[in-house]
């Protein structure tokens, strides 16, 4: 799948789910978008799994990002 | 001594000229908080002024009133500036106001109300300036004191509830007058940065402490500002002019960290309830047509080809019934007409036309016995023939020839001598 955001990825599933539930799609075309849309899935889920969690940062005077721990 | 009575009115001017003179009290400032408010009719304001211990009758004339910046109301506290004088005919002393002012918190808080008249009017707060925020921001850009419940409350809750999102504090100050400028140059310096969302606000605390959020600047910033921004300031009951500018106001700090951002466990139900959606649809659809499938196949003529023909048999059947009974109908009609005249008298009795005829017959026969040249015979005539043929004349006979001549009874064949 090429380089995709997770937002625009969630965002397209969600279109797919709408679109499928409309009701005005061909069974052959539905059959792709859900492969599609499963596809989507599972690379958000990855994509939440894989992420790391970031640190909490600062940016000083001197635009410098700096970590930052509020105490 | 004699005792000089004197009229009350003497009395009240002589005290009113003694007021009037005196030039401390020709120019008092005054500090209190006004009660018993009138407004009269002809514009003229009659009120109370009163502290803790005390109490002063105050009118402001119309021509200082008009130029009031705010409208008094009881309970305000203001900061007056008038002159002491009698009013004679009621014997009292009063100040009579020449301006005044709202004073502390009233002073703030008319100055916030005007501010969000005029932002108002300027468009400020319209619904459809406000941005959404992302659901799924990246960074999120956060202005408020470095140190304090804020920030802690804001970095952790962002934190818990959606790691993967980078947080950046831009520290500024959050009161005092240097406040509202420091707030702006976070705000520029966020937008130009990028993020994806800015939250800007502070905890709770008075509402001089808050004041930053109620300074024009800071609402042109926020309005200004092309990122997303949650405000939040104070405590939930506070409303600050940051708070109708900005594109989604929280209730707290803490509260604008769970706007800002989902939490994981928040997205994992997401994406398993459009699994569950997609699985549902899917198959929801796949039976929708199998079952059209099954239904088309099992449909009568696919399942009997012979019955297309089944009405066209019909059709036929009812066809050769029609003939058939038409042909019927023609044979019964010819029968009747056979069996009427059957039945006619005629063929029913025979012998009354043989009657007619034997009548008719016998009539004939008579007829034919006057007329048959036979008949004369018996008179005593005799028929001469020869060869067959009467004789009418003697040149039709000649000399030898046989006659046959037929008598009334029998015939005699004779031999001709003579011709005359």
């Amino acid at each position: 799948m090429e380089e995709k955001t997770f937002e625009s990825a969630l965002q397209e599933l969600e279109t797919i789910v709408k679109e499928l539930e409309s009701g005005n799609v061909d069974l052959d075309k539905a059959i792709n978008k859900y492969t599609e849309a499963m596809k989507l899935a599972k690379f958000c889920s990855e994509k939440l799994s894989d992420a790391t969690a970031k640190v909490n940062k600062i940016l000083t005077e001197d635009n410098e990002l700096k970590e930052f721990n509020a105490e | 001594m004699d005792k000089e009575y004197i009229k009350i009115s003497e009395l009240n001017n002589y005290i009113k000229s003694i007021l009037d003179k005196d030039t401390f009290l020709n120019k008092v400032y005054l500090k209190g908080e006004i009660s018993n408010f009138k407004s009269h009719t002809r514009g003229h304001l009659y009120f109370t002024l009163k502290d803790d211990t005390s109490r002063i009758s105050a009118v402001m004339f119309y021509s200082s009133a008009v130029k009031l910046t705010f409208t008094p109301e009881d309970g305000m506290n203001v900061l007056v500036t008038g002159r002491i004088s009698a009013y004679p005919a009621q014997g009292s002393y009063q100040i009579y106001v020449e301006a005044m002012e709202p004073d502390g918190l009233g002073a703030l808080y008319i100055e916030y109300e005007k501010l969000k008249k005029k932002l108002a009017a300027q468009g400020l707060f319209a619904p459809e300036h406000k941005v959404p925020i992302p659901r799924f921001p990246e960074r999120i850009g956060v202005i408020t004191a470095p140190t304090g419940a804020a920030v802690r409350d804001i970095m952790s809750t962002i934190k818990r509830r959606y790691p993967m999102t980078e947080a950046i504090l831009f520290p500024c100050l959050v009161q005092g007058k240097d406040a509202a400028p420091d707030i702006v140059r976070q705000i520029k310096r966020a937008d130009a940065y990028g993020v994806d969302t800015i939250i800007v606000g502070r905890g709770g605390g008075s509402i001089e402490d808050l004041w930053a959020f109620n300074e024009e600047i800071v609402a042109q910033a926020i309005y200004e500002c092309k990122t997303p921004i949650i405000s939040a300031v104070g405590h939930e009951i506070d409303w600050t002019i940051a708070d109708f500018v900005a594109d989604l106001r929280a209730p707290t700090p803490t509260g604008a960290a769970e706007m800002a951002v989902p939490t994981v466990l928040d997205i994992k139900t997401l994406i398993d309830n459009y699994k569950i959606r997609l699985n549902k649809n899917i198959k929801n659809m796949v039976n929708t047509k199998f079952i059209k499938l099954r239904s088309l196949r099992q449909s009568f003529i696919l399942k009997n080809p012979m019955s297309m023909y089944e009405v066209k048999e019909q059709k036929l059947d009812s066809l050769i019934d029609t003939l058939n009974k038409d042909i019927k109908n023609i044979i019964n009609d010819k029968d009747n007409s056979l069996n009427k005249i059957k039945l006619s008298v005629v063929l029913q009795n025979p012998e009354n036309l043989i009657k007619d005829k034997k009548i008719k017959f016998d009539l004939l026969v008579n007829t034919l016995k006057l007329v048959n040249p036979l008949g004369i015979l018996d008179k005593g005539y005799s028929l001469v023939e020869v060869d067959n043929k009467i004789i009418k004349s003697s040149k039709d006979v000649n000399v030898s020839d046989i006659l046959s001549i037929r008598l009334h009874e029998g015939s005699i064949k004779a031999e001709v001598k003579e011709v005359k």
